[in-house]
């Protein structure tokens, strides 16, 4: 028997102080029966990571609304290959124009969301994306 | 029944004690999610702890108890420990899922990267910490950590686990809530080896010094015969939290000193090794008899005739050791 | 009910059958089908409505309100180098465009130099980087400072960023007191919604209050203050919300101008306010004429201010930047439409309209003209800016209005209860508040409650993008962190530091902090420099997370 439930890190990187999509999202996930680290504010690419090795977080949601996504995005995922989180999951949201959204792909950050995308398809997209092999 | 699979692998195991800090976040996840395999982990664990000390921080909600714990463990680090923190914040009833906001309040401790912090869901645990966070505990301790402070939920009910699990325990108050009384109730005054008045700055700290002392007086069971120490701090300000840190270290060398350190892990022990084996019975029990079936039968009929559930129970307690025998066979006579 | 034919209304109505909808207003106030003269009964015009121009302002703060000037339309603008910018400025001056709107990039929001490490993948993205006063000069290089005015929207940091305005200005000659514009300079609202603070509120808001006696006595046209609810909306209040906090905000900063020593009409008159206008046509009207009048009262009343010009709540308004959608971004021109026209129609002062593409990125060039020609045509074409508060008297209008104000002053109550305005926000009453009204919102969204068209219906499935979007070249943040090495290496070290020691020296006593600032701007101290020094003495704010 395990009782696995999904751990999100929910974090905002660099210098924007635009919360309301984190914790709208933060609060529906917690509401699908995930467990949410909120790190809130101002959070460098490495705190976000440690953060997410000592938690041994299932994924990573970065908030950004600052147009620095390609920035955080690359940092974040380098940082996570780097300490053996790259079977991790990394989404997030925010303003993220479409041709970024494909630069992005590229990246393997296949999926982002965005202003007026439902709680609910990201609830799915988490639950169904968030799987990984045996945490043991 | 089956050999079961071991549920961590060797190179987990491998990588954990080799100090790799995110095989340790993973033994962690599988003492939090799979229960089954705690024995196995005590078992590779328990000879690798150093002894590291364990110290609960409780209080009621809204006191200041993640500052707190953040500024003590920042000066944990300072005086060369290696130090771990186990956050632990309440699972939501309703849908299972929870918010962990503790890493917010302890930013400068978790920018600094030197202590492990771990936010944990209450998940089951109804008595202020997860019922994992005792055996997250352990694996921290066998990591080589040597200060690792547990802050239980705070959401007002009984924080009581955290007296079992913690080598010693700082209560957090703040004046002017009546908070006191609530502590009261719990009993976990009684069972504080610290008073921290946290945001001393307002007004009521008097009054609230003042209480303790009555209730200390007046309440003041076998176990304590005076009060404990008292530190009036604020963690917003960092004031007073040099002097609670050392009054921890104090009380730390004097529990140790004292044996009281063995005495209470010895007491921790115990109960665990009552706890596994009436836990281990009764799994053995239920799946030779069908309980999960057939108790509900049973009380049912019970009920229905206004019975006594002992002559019953007799009769269950005593086809346990025939069933035990039976399903051993002949080959392992208990020696 | 009395009137036998409103009693023959209701029942027909009751027999019609509805439609299966959501009949709330967009903040889910409940409301009636209908409003009639009897829901006003007893209402009293003369003291609730007054006139254009006389107390309680309810219909307006000018006696001739658009007859008389028409709202200043200040697009907000700012984006990359302060060359750039400066481009644009020309751009919208040329245009049409009446007075200048600075948008700030975020590091120099949080008073962050361009290489600072947080600042990575930030320069010049959502404004112009501003890092000392060489890059003031080249913003605002060829703008005639004394005949525009200049709105600069930046809190944190705005004491410093308005000295290096004030050592440019000086710079080139044009005295203080011709200078003319507003300066957002609201810090609570940053710590209840937006979120980009430096100092905890104490010491901030003395900082204001030393600004504004600086500005009453030097730069006398300037309003020192834009009490802001924008952001506050944006965080997903609801309007009464945004309305009570707002002007709550409004009171504590008068509370501590007043307490250190200032007389309330030294000062008032310069504050200003910044609301949302929203979907909710009517409830947003609503709010700003309620805005007026509780404002009008309080400063009368209970704050015993005598000059008339204490009570006006003037404001600029912006059209609600979240209402737009990234989905069929042509359609957020509509919405933009109605929104401004609520705000013209609530009387604001001046307006931003938000570009289309605004969901998506920086807006074009484009988007900001289309933006800029939807308040030109309310102004031109559409007769709105014709008569003096077309709305007042509308049963529904003064309902809601009566309505707003009531929700406001419940807020009031519970804010005094909490211990005023600073208390509240460190027990993190207003941002749960917001966080939980954001979260309903959402749902009502997910359940089909609330409607936003090509979001959750009316959906244009694999619709493609096909308006042209601003993007911002990387060459910004290298070039900036270049300059600013430069500025470093060439500047008179010497005697930036000075200035930077004495404005510690002035932040550890009790002088105004203004006359250092505006030294460390004339040695071009930069903006993190200046941050780091009053750091030092203030302290640094950290968030609790509050849900």
């Amino acid at each position: 028997m395990t009782d696995r439930r999904i751990k999100v890190i929910i974090a905002k990187p660099g210098l924007d102080g635009h919360d309301r999509g984190a914790k709208v999202v933060a609060r529906a996930l917690v509401e699908a029966g995930m467990e949410v680290v909120y790190l809130g504010l101002q959070q460098s690419p490495e705190s976000i990571v440690r953060a997410a090795v000592d938690e041994d977080a299932d994924v990573i949601g970065l908030s950004i609304l600052s147009g620095a996504h390609m920035t955080n995005f690359r940092r974040v995922k380098e940082l996570m290959e780097a300490s053996g989180l790259g079977d991790r999951l990394l989404t997030g949201g925010g303003i993220i124009p479409t041709r970024d959204q494909e630069k992005l792909r590229e990246l393997g950050i296949d999926k982002v969301f965005g202003p007026g995308d439902d709680l609910q398809g990201i609830v799915d997209y988490i639950r169904e994306r968030a799987g990984r092999p045996s945490k043991g | 029944m089956s050999v079961e699979k071991p549920s961590v692998s060797q190179e987990l195991w491998t990588d954990f004690f080799a100090g790799s800090r995110l095989a340790c976040a993973r033994l962690i996840s599988v003492v939090e999610n799979s229960p089954q395999a705690i024995p196995e982990v005590l078992d590779r664990i328990i000879p690798r702890q150093k002894g590291g000390i364990r110290v609960g921080v409780t209080g009621p909600p809204g006191v200041g108890k993640s500052t707190v714990t953040a500024a003590l463990a920042r000066r944990a680090v300072q005086a060369g420990r290696k130090v771990g923190v186990l956050a632990v914040d309440p699972t939501s009833p309703f849908s299972g899922g929870a918010f962990l906001g503790d890493r917010v309040r302890m930013q400068r401790l978790s920018d600094d990267h030197q202590v492990f912090i771990r936010s944990m869901a209450s998940r089951e645990g109804h008595g202020g910490l997860s019922p994992a966070t005792p055996y997250a505990a352990d694996v921290l301790d066998a990591f080589g950590l040597d200060r690792i402070f547990i802050e239980t939920v705070g959401v007002g009910q009984s924080e009581l686990d955290v007296m079992s699990s913690a080598d010693l325990v700082v209560l957090v108050l703040q004046p002017g809530t009546g908070d006191v009384i609530q502590a009261l109730k719990a009993g976990i005054i009684e069972a504080a080896d610290l008073f921290l008045v946290n945001k001393s700055d307002l007004q009521g700290t008097e009054t609230l010094l003042d209480s303790l002392r009555f209730l200390m007086e007046i309440g003041g069971g076998p176990r304590r015969k005076s009060l404990p120490p008292v530190i009036q701090a604020s963690a917003l300000q960092d004031r007073g939290l040099d002097e609670a840190f050392a009054e921890i270290e104090r009380l730390v060398s004097g529990l140790v000193a004292s044996g009281l350190f063995l005495e209470k892990r010895r007491a921790r022990l115990e109960s665990e090794v009552r706890a596994a084996i009436g836990r281990e019975l009764w799994d053995k029990y239920a799946a030779l008899t069908n309980a999960g079936e057939v108790i509900p039968a049973v009380v049912g009929r019970l009920l229905e005739r206004r019975r006594s559930p002992y002559p019953y129970i007799r009769e269950a307690v005593s086809r346990v050791r025939i069933l035990i025998d039976e399903e051993r066979g002949p080959r392992e006579e208990p020696q | 009910m009395k009137n036998p034919n409103r009693k023959k209304w209701q029942e027909r109505y009751e027999k019609g059958g509805l439609r299966d909808a959501d009949f709330t207003s967009l903040s889910g106030r409940p409301l009636e089908p209908l409003y009639s003269w009897e829901d006003l009964e007893g209402y009293d015009p003369e003291t609730r409505l007054g006139y254009p121009g006389a107390y309680p302002y309810t219909r307006g703060v000018h006696p001739s309100m658009y007859r008389g000037k028409l709202w200043t339309m200040r697009q907000f603008a700012g984006m990359g180098t302060a060359d750039q910018t400066n481009e644009r400025y020309k751009f919208l001056l040329e245009k049409g465009q009446t007075g200048l709107s600075v948008a700030f990039d975020n590091p120099t929001l949080y008073g962050r130099d361009a290489d600072h490490p947080l600042s990575a993948g930030e320069v010049g993205k959502t404004g112009v980087a501003v890092s000392s006063l060489a890059d003031m000069e080249r913003l605002f290089d060829g703008i005639p400072l004394d005949r525009v005015s200049t709105s600069m929207t930046i809190n944190a940091p705005a004491a410093w960023i308005f000295a290096m305005f004030l050592a440019n200005a000086e710079k080139r000659g044009i005295p203080f007191k011709a200078l003319r514009g507003t300066l957002q300079n609201d810090i609570l609202k940053e710590y209840i919604a937006q979120k980009e603070w430096i100092f905890p509120p104490e010491p901030h808001l003395r900082l204001i209050t030393d600004l504004m006696a600086y500005c009453a006595e030097e730069v006398p046209q300037w309003n020192t203050i834009s009490i802001s609810g924008y952001h506050i909306r944006e965080a997903g209040s609801t309007a009464a919300q945004e309305l009570a906090f707002t002007l709550a905000d409004g009171f504590a900063y008068v509370e501590h101008a007043v307490a250190a020593g200032m007389d309330i009409d030294d000062f008032a008159p310069r504050l200003s306010f910044f609301f949302n206008s929203h979907l909710d046509f009517f409830e947003e009207i609503a709010k700003m004429r309620a805005a007026r009048r509780i404002w009008a009262r309080a400063m009368r009343d209970k704050y015993k201010a005598k000059n008339p010009r204490s009570w006006l709540c003037r404001f600029h308004v912006q059209t609600a930047g979240c209402s737009l959608t990234a989905q069929q971004p042509e359609v957020n021109v509509v919405r933009t439409a109605l929104e401004a026209l609520a705000g013209v129609l609530g009387g604001c002062q001046s307006l931003h309209t938000n570009s289309m593409d605004e969901a998506l990125a920086l807006p074009s060039e484009k988007a900001v003209e289309i933006a800029l020609r939807t308040q030109q045509v309310i102004a031109f074409e559409s007769g709105a800016a014709n008569v003096i508060d077309p709305l007042g008297g509308s049963y529904y209008v003064e309902k809601l209005t009566d309505a707003l104000e009531e929700e406001a002053e419940r807020y009031f109550r519970k804010i005094d209860e909490l211990g005023g305005v600073v208390p509240a926000i460190e027990q993190g009453f207003f941002q749960r508040e917001i966080t939980r009204a954001a979260y309903e919102y959402q749902m009502a969204l997910s359940k089909k409650k609330k409607f936003h068209v090509g979001v959750n219906e009316f959906v244009n499935p694999g619709q493609t993008l096909e308006i042209p979007l601003l993007e911002i070249d990387e060459s910004v943040e290298r070039d900036q962190v270049e300059r600013l090495r430069r500025l470093r290496a060439e500047r008179d070290n010497a005697a930036a530091e000075k200035a930077l020691r004495d404005l510690k020296a002035a932040a550890f006593g009790g002088r105004n902090l203004m006359p250092p600032l505006l030294d460390c701007a004339r040695r071009y101290a930069t903006l993190g420099e200046i941050s780091d020094a009053l750091t030092e003495v203030f302290g640094e704010y950290r968030e609790q997370p509050f849900f």
